[in-house]
């Protein structure tokens, strides 16, 4: 194998691909990624959960493929001065890297043993920009549990129906929902992807209005943009019934700034370290939102003008789960609805594009 | 404004405690008045002297000495297992009685604890007197005796208690520190342990009288910051308070382990044994008050290579049932099939339960809940056998395990 590449579009080629790779895997080939040089260069990761390849503009001189430990085939790429990069592979499978001055010669492992990327079969077919498919992870990607007691929760649910698309995720205490509302109908599919696969994804992906394909199997989902493609297992089981979880009834209603909420309870949380043991204590009157703790660093008020539509309430929530939501939204003026002190809050937009929900810290 | 501190201190505690136990339920025999000692039973690989009785010290048995070698030095030594539920019951007895004597008590350890007498004079009178007072009613009352030590502070305060024993009351004043307290060799001072004592020796002081006196920079020297404290307690120097309630810093955890007296090598058998010190441990985390968020499990094989898993939980808990459900996934995880001889589990990243994050999913352990705490008062009531599980029986398994004597200082489920 031999090809000629410019050093910065091979490392970044490295860099994609290297996202799936564990940097302590079980086996030692997959701590390497497959650099194959046929038609064109391809740079594979693969941790069996996830693989990535990476499409790499090169001169391919002789064909041929070859596994290199990633990370040090990554760092060796990216110190190099700038330029072409020759990479050769000779019979005994050493890799060498030459660079203006600069002239490697490290040990490769034989292609053969790599595992494959599975194919994904191309039915279930949805096309989003990258820039709406990186706030749909945004949106929903920090609600997933770390809980592995219930794997299903780990990632986000996608629900594809008609024109809509729907990511969820739900870690006990709180969902985030993002809508998408297109003109064009999408293929009916529920699945869930692994947190993972979606932060990974979304470090790939550029806030751009190209476009990125997306492809649903029964076990499988695959990301395909013009230079790399990503398929990622998906995580099996049935997700909660995330509709049920919404209450019907609010006993409370307000209106509030969204920034003058957020900087209050950002400031209200300098003195908790954690949320779980000093909750944040909303207490809801008539025009006026007070925010206070207590913890042995001292205590902490704020209060907010808001508008109130329905009764005083005055409940706990750990201040965690509202910072991670209003960082998110875009809209200034929100409205949060409270059910009561033990039941959930959301916050909601007008036309359904997202809803959090947030239950609250039962203060004895 | 001069203090007055009084140390009551229960004569070989764990001793007394079990023989008025017995007394108390029909034994016709006073363990205290026998050679006898409480200890581990050594079939079961933890035989060590945990306390001994005033005949028993005469044939030169030492608490922590293995009880087969104590048994060689008195071949009709009476031994009797420990009962930490019993001496539990005792502790609070005690500290419900001194509650009549002051508002400012400080359990110290299980058998001891600190009260502050200061301004109480005027009251109930002359603190020597009122001391006697004291030792009579739980004498009376509890069966047991107890020694107490007066002075201006709780070092002086222990110190005298410690002089000499059993039911007696003693002061160290000030004034009486060189009389006292400076010929007692310097490794009956508060805090000169196994460790330090050999260090002064090799120094040349031997007595309280002779660390006192030893120059405050040589000390300095040696020991850092550790010989200003030692040069202070010598000189009978001692501002701390005593802390009501608390005999504790704040517990970051509850733990216990286990030897098991054979190689554990089947799964039922290690669960049963985990499940034992389940038992105690969420017990100990409910009397404490807290819910824990971390589970962690200990394994030592029959080669002596320790292992542990732990794991964090999304809501925090406190009933046995689900600590033992998380032990034991722990224990999935982690055993591979080797022999087993210790195990060992701990609770940590304590919760208080005045705030509960609602969760969409919590298990509703209310009536587990409901079901722990009248257990928990059964056991607290008539011992810690009076209700076990069923799986134990005929298992050769001691239903509860736990209390390991060198943890006892900070044994947080008597407070």
């Amino acid at each position: 194998m031999e090809f000629i590449c410019d050093k910065n579009i091979l490392s970044d080629g490295i860099n994609t691909a290297q996202k799936a790779v564990m940097p302590k895997a079980a086996l030692q080939i997959l701590e390497g990624i497959l650099i194959k040089a046929e038609n064109s260069l391809t740079i594979t990761g693969n941790s069996l959960e996830i693989g990535i390849v990476s499409n790499v503009e090169a001169e391919i001189v002789k064909t041929g493929s070859i596994v290199v430990n990633s990370r040090i085939f990554g760092e060796i790429i990216r110190k190099l001065p700038e330029g072409n990069v020759k990479i050769q592979v000779d019979e005994l499978n050493n890799v060498i890297i030459e660079c203006k001055n600069s002239h490697f010669k490290i040990k490769g492992i034989d292609s053969s043993g790599y595992p494959e990327i599975p194919e994904v079969e191309q039915d279930n077919k949805i096309v989003l920009t990258q820039n709406v498919l990186r706030e749909m992870i945004k949106h929903t990607l920090f609600s997933v549990s770390i809980d592995d007691n219930r794997p299903v929760l780990t990632g986000v649910l996608i629900e594809s129906e008609s024109n809509r698309i729907t990511f969820v995720a739900i870690d006990g205490f709180r969902m985030a929902l993002r809508n998408f509302f297109s003109d064009q109908n999408y293929p009916e599919f529920s699945v869930i992807v692994p947190a993972k696969t979606l932060s990974e994804i979304s470090k790939i992906i550029q806030p751009t209005d190209e476009n990125i394909e997306i492809y649903v199997s029964k076990s499988q989902i695959l990301f395909s943009t013009n230079n790399c493609k990503l398929v990622s297992k998906l995580i099996e089981g049935e997700f909660i019934n995330y509709k049920n979880l919404l209450p019907e009834k609010f006993e409370s209603n307000i209106s509030i700034d969204r920034t003058e909420l957020l900087s209050s309870i950002e400031r209200v949380s300098l003195i908790t370290s954690d949320g779980r043991r000093n909750p944040v204590k909303f207490d809801i009157k008539r025009n006026n939102l007070t925010l206070t703790t207590n913890t042995e660093i001292g205590n902490v008020r704020e209060d907010i003008e808001i508008e109130v539509d329905g009764e005083k309430l005055s409940l706990g929530f750990n201040p965690k789960y509202f910072i991670d939501c209003l960082r998110v939204i875009e809209e200034e003026k929100i409205t949060i609805s409270f059910s009561s002190e033990i039941g959930p809050s959301i916050i909601k937009s007008g036309i359904d594009e997202y809803i959090y929900l947030i239950l609250p810290i039962k203060i004895r | 404004m001069t203090r007055t501190i009084m140390h009551i201190d229960v004569n070989s505690a764990f001793l007394s405690w079990t023989a008025v136990h017995m007394l108390q339920h029909g034994s016709s025999i006073d363990l205290r008045n026998i050679p006898s000692i409480i200890g581990g039973n050594q079939a079961t690989r933890h035989g060590i002297v945990l306390a001994k009785s005033i005949p028993a010290k005469g044939f030169k048995i030492q608490t922590g000495e293995p009880v087969f070698q104590a048994k060689q030095k008195c071949p009709n030594l009476v031994v009797m297992p420990p009962d930490y539920f019993l001496y539990m019951q005792c502790s609070s007895a005690l500290s419900e009685i001194l509650q009549n004597y002051s508002d400012k008590i400080q359990l110290f350890s299980i058998d001891e604890c600190f009260l502050d007498y200061t301004g109480i004079e005027k009251i109930l009178g002359e603190p020597i007197k009122v001391a006697n007072q004291i030792r009579e009613q739980i004498r009376k009352e509890l069966g047991f005796t107890v020694n107490i030590g007066i002075s201006t502070n709780k070092l002086l305060a222990k110190m005298a208690g410690d002089l000499k024993k059993p039911d007696m009351t003693h002061t160290i004043y000030p004034e009486e520190i060189s009389a006292k307290m400076w010929p007692l060799p310097v490794e009956d001072l508060y805090m000169v342990g196994r460790a330090t004592a050999p260090k002064l020796k090799g120094m040349g002081i031997h007595t309280i009288g002779d660390l006192a006196n030893t120059d405050i920079e040589l000390l300095k020297y040696k020991f850092k910051s550790w010989g200003l404290m030692l040069h202070a307690y010598a000189n009978g120097i001692d501002e701390s308070p005593v802390h009501p309630g608390s005999g504790h810093t704040v517990i970051k955890g509850i733990g216990n382990s286990t030897t098991v007296y054979f190689d554990v090598i089947d799964k039922q058998t290690a669960y049963k044994v985990l499940l034992s010190l389940v038992e105690t441990v969420s017990m100990r985390l409910r009397f404490s008050g807290f819910c824990c968020s971390v589970v962690a499990v200990s394994l030592k094989t029959d080669e002596l290579i320790s292992s542990s898993h732990q794991k964090k939980l999304m809501t925090p808990i406190d009933c046995t049932n689900a600590v033992f459900k998380e032990v034991k996934s722990l224990f999935d995880e982690m055993w591979r099939g080797q022999p087993i001889r210790q195990m060992g589990i701990r609770v940590s990243d304590l919760y208080t339960k005045d705030y509960i994050q609602l969760s969409f999913f919590e298990e509703n352990w209310d009536k587990q809940r409901r079901l722990d705490k009248t257990i928990d008062e059964i056991r607290i009531k008539y011992g810690s056998n009076a209700v076990i599980r069923s799986s134990f029986l005929w298992s050769g398994l001691s239903p509860l395990e736990g209390g390991v004597v060198d943890e006892f200082p900070v044994m947080s489920s008597i407070l």
